[in-house]
């Protein structure tokens, strides 16, 4: 942060202060969702695309029903994951 | 480092008013998320379409290789969009059977 920023910082109002706190989180939430999308992407790319020539530039059917499941698929497999780590605690 | 030119040095003219520094701070936010976003899909895609189309590179690249990159390309952001919708459905249908 260079000096000029840390002194225009100082000129927001508290409501201005609040505002931002706000949009802050909401920033900070949607690139948490977007780093899993890119993630899963990866994942999905992996399992559903490669490993076969690429010969088009459009996904077919079984690719696409493939993402979704794979999406799907792995978040049952967190949930699971988590529900087994809470009932080991318990 | 910024593969898309300088995103910080926006203001020349220091903002004044709270409302004036609260909206370069927003824009300053929004372009690096932007920017970050960017830059995981191209590193993302770089990496998987590399494997896919060039398993072997050769001293240099082909029309069919460039034109598998392409196509891998294209595939690779449907495939994100389809990530995507169902990622975020699936984070409000477990929202739901939370509340």
């Amino acid at each position: 942060m260079d000096p000029q920023t840390q002194m225009d910082i100082s000129n927001l109002s508290e409501a201005d202060k609040k505002d931002l706190s706000q949009i802050l989180q909401n920033e900070s939430q949607k690139t948490t969702i977007q780093q899993s999308v890119h993630q899963l992407s990866d994942i999905c790319f992996k399992k559903c695309i490669a490993g076969r020539p690429i010969t088009s530039g459009a996904l077919d059917r079984s690719e696409e029903a493939c993402a979704e499941n794979c999406v799907q698929r792995w978040m049952d497999t967190q949930t699971s994951i988590i529900t087994k780590l809470q009932n080991m605690r318990g | 480092m910024s593969m898309f030119g300088s995103g910080s040095s926006t203001s020349p003219a220091a903002p004044k008013s709270s409302a004036d520094v609260k909206a370069s701070i927003v824009q300053q936010l929004q372009q690096e998320a932007a920017m970050n976003n960017a830059r995981l899909l191209i590193e993302k895609i770089n990496e998987n379409c590399f494997d896919a189309c060039i398993p072997a590179p050769g001293s240099s690249m082909s029309s069919q290789e460039s034109g598998c990159v392409s196509s891998c390309m294209d595939k690779y952001i449907q495939l994100w969009n389809i990530s995507s919708k169902t990622y975020i459905s699936r984070l409000g249908q477990e929202q739901k059977r939370m509340a």
